[in-house]
């Protein structure tokens, strides 16, 4: 575990140095506070500190409520370390944000024991931090694929159309469904189902760009926002992704399954300020030509067609 | 001093030191290598502060030396050195001259002490 130690006190610090390591501590030691406050407010500073009172440009309480201000996320446990001992300073020390106070000169023991108690009190919060992210996972994202959930996905999308309108840019939608899904439940089960989907959740993620979005829509169904995104751009990519599903067959425990995807495209720019709903909705009629189209292929929600696409891409897709 | 008075405190308190320092001669070298640097610089600040009647300063010397001399298991020494730091602000001219001179007895002899007890611990 790191702990910073701060002391204008070279023989103290010194002293509490050799302590700490010899007791398996990986210390930063630092002569003033405003060094200390410096260490411990970077995003990956020590967690753990052992502050002297007195000391140049800073105090130890100083540097506890500069701390406690500027570094929220993450919980550090300060013990201030000092010969003030009066009932008043303690209050002062403990009310500045301190967790713990020592009165100098330590006692080896007793010092080893109250920073035993601050780890764990920082690992009780870990296990909380730990907990509440898993909670956090768990409320956004598809427990089978591990993708965004519907919720999320949405929510993604109305952002990302909000801010294509205020940047005059363009959000392209991509609503995928996986080809004759049902059968594969029907005839391998639903276990291998959910193998074929996890796949497919996997190619999808491997298909688009890091700041791209991938939510699971429905049951077989995947959304996907393209962000900063043009038609022509959008179409190669739908391509890219139709080839990835349908090029290799997805390995399963039943054996080798093929899987096919028909996908919606709809480009914000073609369609005006619109809410998501609505343009999932077109996005969604897009995908029914596709199936329409003998499925495998990908087909284009647009209003008009735009200039700079050729009409053959936007209405012959390989299947 | 007569036959039933109470034997002096020594200047080291050497099972506190050795304690302090878990027993190990090389960090007790180190430490008092430190002190020979640390003590005499802020003996000439408390001197000067002394010298000027000036508390404030005085009292943050003095503070400083405590912390010092508190590590290193010298009580008497350490004691005299709160005496100067508690010096309130109507304290006047004499009640500092008489704890320097207090504390500056306590420190005499103070580093063969401390070189001896070097000896005591693991080498």
């Amino acid at each position: 575990m790191r702990i910073l130690i701060a002391d204008d006190d070279a023989l103290s610090l010194r002293l509490l140095e050799r302590t700490l390591e010899r007791d398996g501590y990986e210390v930063t030691a630092v002569q003033n506070g405003r060094l200390a406050a410096e260490h411990l407010c970077r995003h990956d500073g020590p967690r753990l500190a052992l502050l002297d009172w007195v000391m140049p440009e800073l105090d130890g309480p100083a540097v506890c409520r500069e701390v406690r201000q500027k570094r929220e996320q993450v919980y550090v446990h300060m013990v201030l370390l000092t010969s003030k001992e009066s009932k008043r300073d303690v209050i002062e020390g403990l009310e500045s944000g301190a967790d713990d106070y020592l009165i100098k000169p330590f006692d080896p023991a007793e010092l080893k024991a109250r920073l035993r108690t601050g780890l764990r009190i920082l690992q009780l919060e870990d296990r909380l931090v730990e907990a509440r992210e898993d909670m956090r996972f768990k409320a956004t994202h598809d427990p089978l694929t591990g993708l965004f959930n519907r919720g999320v996905i949405m929510d993604l999308l109305s952002r990302e159309l909000s801010r294509t309108h205020r940047e005059d840019g363009c959000t392209t939608i991509l609503l995928g469904d996986v080809d004759h899904f049902k059968n594969v439940n029907d005839t391998l089960g639903h276990v291998t189902g959910d193998e074929v989907l996890r796949e497919i959740a996997r190619r999808l993620l491997a298909s688009v760009r890091s700041y791209d979005f991938v939510g699971r829509y429905g049951g077989e169904e995947f959304l996907i926002v393209l962000n900063n995104c043009n038609l022509p751009s959008a179409l190669q990519r739908a391509e890219q992704i139709r080839r990835a599903i349908a090029s290799t067959r997805v390995q399963t425990a039943r054996g080798p399954v093929p899987v096919t995807m028909s996908l919606g495209i709809l480009a914000s720019t073609e369609w005006g300020v619109l809410p998501a709903e609505e343009l999932l909705r077109e996005a969604d009629v897009a995908l029914y030509k596709a199936k329409d189209a003998g499925r495998n292929c990908v087909k284009v929600a647009s209003s008009h067609v735009p200039p700079n696409v050729p009409l053959q891409s936007l209405e012959e897709h390989p299947k | 001093m007569q036959p039933n008075d109470p034997l002096p405190e020594p200047m080291v308190n050497v099972a506190e030191l050795l304690a302090r320092v878990d027993n190990d001669a090389e960090l007790l070298r180190e430490l008092i290598a430190i002190f020979k640097v640390e003590f005499p610089r802020h003996l000439c600040a408390l001197r000067e502060a002394a010298g000027q009647e000036n508390l404030k300063n005085v009292q943050k010397s003095a503070h400083t030396l405590r912390g010092m001399l508190s590590n290193l298991g010298t009580t008497r020494a350490a004691a005299a050195a709160a005496r100067l730091e508690q010096l309130g602000d109507s304290s006047d001219g004499t009640a500092l001259k008489s704890a320097l001179a207090l504390f500056e007895s306590e420190v005499t002899g103070l580093l063969p002490e401390l070189e001896a007890c070097v000896a005591k611990a693991k080498p």
